[in-house]
């Protein structure tokens, strides 16, 4: 992101510097006037210039009138270095080289070249010094120098326009060393694990689609509340005594349910702009998950309530509690209990399918990888988003599987023990079906919320379908 | 959706048959005479019956006849223990009483004000604060502690303030013998001591009348006894109206003012424990008596 930004602003600062430079050049009474100071890209795969890595600096000076050269000398700044630098020293007389050479001397950030002879007027003088390294801190550079003429004077040269530079993160020195491994030429060498686990790209990719993977969790983060209230009201609208208010809920749930994803997605994304609402990317892709989800959560929440024994109702009912009362106080937070592990594998299912949001521009982790893929011709960066995938799914898969275990255990031992077998032994076989459903026992509780995640069984009717 | 209509149609006739609730003197003075020798109960002068039955009768899908014909009084103070064999009706006469089953016809009169036919919700629930219900299957709340079950319908339906909820539920919980599980979750207790925190619930609402739907059978043998000497002490010392369904003989002896021995749908027999287990009048209920032994 920070990348990108810069490299729109030194892009910019070009564009103002060759609008400014017509003026710029003419200003102040300088024998020797700074033309340029370019540097060369050394990003792997990339158009920037990062500071602490070596690259080629391109200077251009041209002798005023009536003036004569004799040296001249450039400095980075502090922290940067010539102390490795081979420079090419070049006097041109028009588009003709004149014989002149020049010796160089070099001292940290300091480069002196004295020419063998002065440098006449409208001479221009280009240094190219390979190997300079620029701050590895990274920003603007300004070259900046003096000049000897002829006659023995020193003056300071004019400031260079800023060369914009990368600063040189921990994560370009891993890559610069990486790329200097002999096990990692010979990985890359292996066709398979190159373009899948090219290491360079792993370690570039996990900050280039870190941006991608906020953006994901962002989504259903944000969407997830919404699905859940959304679903809830849905839930109860399907249990609700009055008819058009369960016809709504079964067609909001089923077409839904019943339709891709994807689909809706591309409804929404192509479908309200020709409606002339024009809505952020990012707040429609929440509004697409949110209104998906609730629908799946509909059905979880239906299930929910509906596995609470009528035995809660009827003692609620004993107490004298009205139907709202015991649906907030009694049967709510007894399906919320049982409804965390759906939930939760719900919430792994919605956060893989923001991943569809990429087919309509939204820019999550799908979108990052797709882009640096086609860029860098190399498949590692699915592979880096498959691992960001996984670094939120596979602890809710855990907590999953924990919370599961942790209700079974809980709950196991509540309500009756089904027993009473030698007392009475008639009437067991004969219980009332009301109390036949407060008595069940607790084992077929625990294997319907483990449900979920045992292939080939449904939970509470279903809702744990395969998307 | 055929038979449905069918059944209303059936149900609204056999209402029809079914004469409108007596005068509640003239029913109190009837039902003085009728039951004064059948139970220990003192009678006060000019005292009329809590729960008054007259004709019940409940169908259930319109065809299985449950209850044909129950008349039953129940006074003020009064335990009356309800006997019979399994399917015989027991529980669905009691839950009529509170309004979980909705009666076919016939009439239920709590305190001379009729409850059958058409009732709002309000009063409904009204009604049910009056009536205390133990379940066979205790239906404990498993997501409160012992002493939430107790507290949630003081705080929520009496409008109890928490810290007056608490004391109360602390000391129908003591009054029960399980003032130190007051924190414990109902997975953590025994069947034994969920059924006492269930009574504890339902006193702790301070109704007239308390109903009990079997509450020891679902429990092992040696856990039944704590939860009768509970039950024993209400009826002994808390003076409270209650109607136990049970197949404790032994509780029902002791304890009861009155034994109801019900089958197919009827009250076929009631009387006092000595009357109804020493010297039976109808070969049904020695039979039944004789079976449980
Ligand atoms: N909701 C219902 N729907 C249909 N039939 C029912 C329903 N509830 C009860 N019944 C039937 O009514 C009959 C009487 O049931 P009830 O529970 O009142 O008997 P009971 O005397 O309490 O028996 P037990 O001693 O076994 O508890 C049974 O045959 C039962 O199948
Ligand atoms: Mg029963």
């Amino acid at each position: 992101m920070k990348r990108i930004c810069k490299r729109i602003l030194s892009v910019l600062l070009v564009a103002c510097a060759l609008v400014l430079a017509g003026s710029l050049v003419a200003a102040p009474a300088q024998a020797l006037t700074t033309e340029k100071a370019t540097a060369r890209p050394n990003e792997d795969g990339g158009s920037g210039v990062i500071g602490g890595i070596p690259t080629r600096l391109t200077w251009e000076g041209v002798v005023e009138p009536g003036e004569q050269i004799a040296s001249v000398t450039l400095m980075l700044p502090d922290t940067g270095k010539f102390d490795d630098s081979t420079t090419k020293v070049t006097v041109l007389d028009g588009l003709n080289r004149t014989p002149i050479e020049g010796k160089t001397n070099i001292a940290a950030n300091v480069l002196g070249v004295e020419l063998s002879e002065p440098a006449k007027e409208g001479y221009k003088l280009r240094l190219e010094i390979e190997d300079t390294v620029f701050p590895p801190e990274g920003g603007d550079v300004v070259v900046n120098g003096t000049y000897t003429t002829a006659d023995g004077s020193t003056k300071d040269l004019a400031p260079s326009k800023p060369i914009s530079t990368i600063s040189n993160t921990w994560v370009q020195q891993v890559v610069t060393w990486l790329d200097q491994q002999p096990w990692v030429q010979a990985w890359n060498s292996n066709q398979f694990l190159g373009m899948f686990l090219k290491p360079q790209l792993i370690v570039t990719s996990l900050f280039s689609l870190f941006p991608g993977w906020l953006v994901c969790l962002g989504i259903v983060i944000v969407a997830y509340p919404f699905a859940i209230l959304l679903g809830l009201v849905f839930a109860l609208m399907k249990l609700s005594k009055f008819r058009v208010l369960r016809a709504i809920a079964v067609v909001y749930i089923n077409v839904l349910r019943g339709t891709p994803l994807f689909l809706q997605i591309y409804i929404m994304f192509f479908g309200l702009p020709m409606m002339h609402i024009n809505i952020d990317n990012n707040v429609l892709g929440v509004i697409v998950m949110a209104i998906n989800s609730s629908a799946y959560l509909a059905e979880i929440f239906r299930a929910g309530i509906e596995s609470i024994p009528v035995g809660q109702y009827e003692a609620a009912a004993s107490l004298g509690m009205g139907r709202l009362m015991t649906m907030v106080h009694i049967i709510l937070p007894q399906t919320v209990r049982r409804v965390i592990p759906t939930v939760t594998s719900d919430f792994i299912m919605a956060f893989k399918d923001t991943s569809l949001l990429s087919s309509v521009g939204v820019m999550e982790l799908m979108m990052f990888a797709k882009n640096l893929t086609s860029v860098s011709g190399n498949m590692t960066p699915y592979v880096t988003a498959a691992i960001f995938y996984l670094i939120v799914t596979l602890p809710l898969i855990k907590v999953v599987s924990t919370i599961e275990k942790r209700i079974a255990r809980s709950e196991r031992g509540a309500g009756p023990r089904p027993k009473a077998k030698a007392a009475n032994d008639e009437q067991v076989d004969e219980e009332t079906p009301a109390q036949e459903n407060g008595a069940t026992p607790e084992a077929s509780l625990a294997s319907a919320l483990s449900a979920p995640f045992k292939a080939g069984t449904s939970v509470f009717g279903g809702v744990a379908d395969v998307r | 959706m055929f038979d449905k209509a069918k059944a209303r149609v059936d149900a609204r006739r056999e209402a029809r048959q079914v004469p409108p609730p007596l005068d509640p003197e003239q029913a109190a003075k009837e039902a003085h005479e009728r039951d004064k020798g059948l139970t220990k109960h003192h009678f006060e002068p000019h005292e009329h019956p809590c729960v008054r039955i007259e004709h019940l009768m409940k169908t259930f899908d319109g065809e299985t006849q449950v209850l044909t014909d129950v008349n039953l009084t129940v006074w003020p103070g009064e335990v009356v223990c309800v006997l019979g064999p399994s399917g015989s009706g027991k529980s669905t006469m009691l839950r009529c009483i509170n309004l979980l089953e909705t009666p076919t016809a016939g009439h239920i009169l709590i305190e001379d004000k009729e409850i059958t036919g058409h009732l709002p919700t309000k009063e409904v629930n009204k009604l049910r604060q009056n009536l205390g219900m133990v379940f066979q299957s205790f239906n404990l709340f498993p997501n409160l502690t012992a002493k939430g079950n107790v507290m949630i319908g003081q705080t929520k339906v009496l409008k109890k303030s928490k810290e007056e909820a608490e004391a109360e539920a602390l000391k129908q919980l003591d009054a029960v013998g399980l003032g130190d599980r007051a924190d414990f979750k109902p997975a953590q207790l025994s069947g034994g001591q969920q059924q006492r925190v269930a009574i504890a619930r339902a006193v702790a609402m301070h109704p007239d009348i308390l109903l009990f739907d079997e509450p020891t059978s679902a429990l092992d043998p040696e856990l039944v006894r704590g939860v009768l000497d509970v039950m024993r002490d209400l009826a002994e010392n808390g003076g409270m109206t209650m109607i136990v369904v049970t197949h404790e003989m032994g509780f029902a002896r002791e304890v009861a003012d009155r034994v109801v021995f019900m089958e197919g749908g009827v009250v076929v027999e009631q009387g006092t424990p000595e009357q109804v287990f020493d010297n039976p009048q109808h070969n049904r209920t020695a039979e039944f008596l004789g079976s449980i032994g």
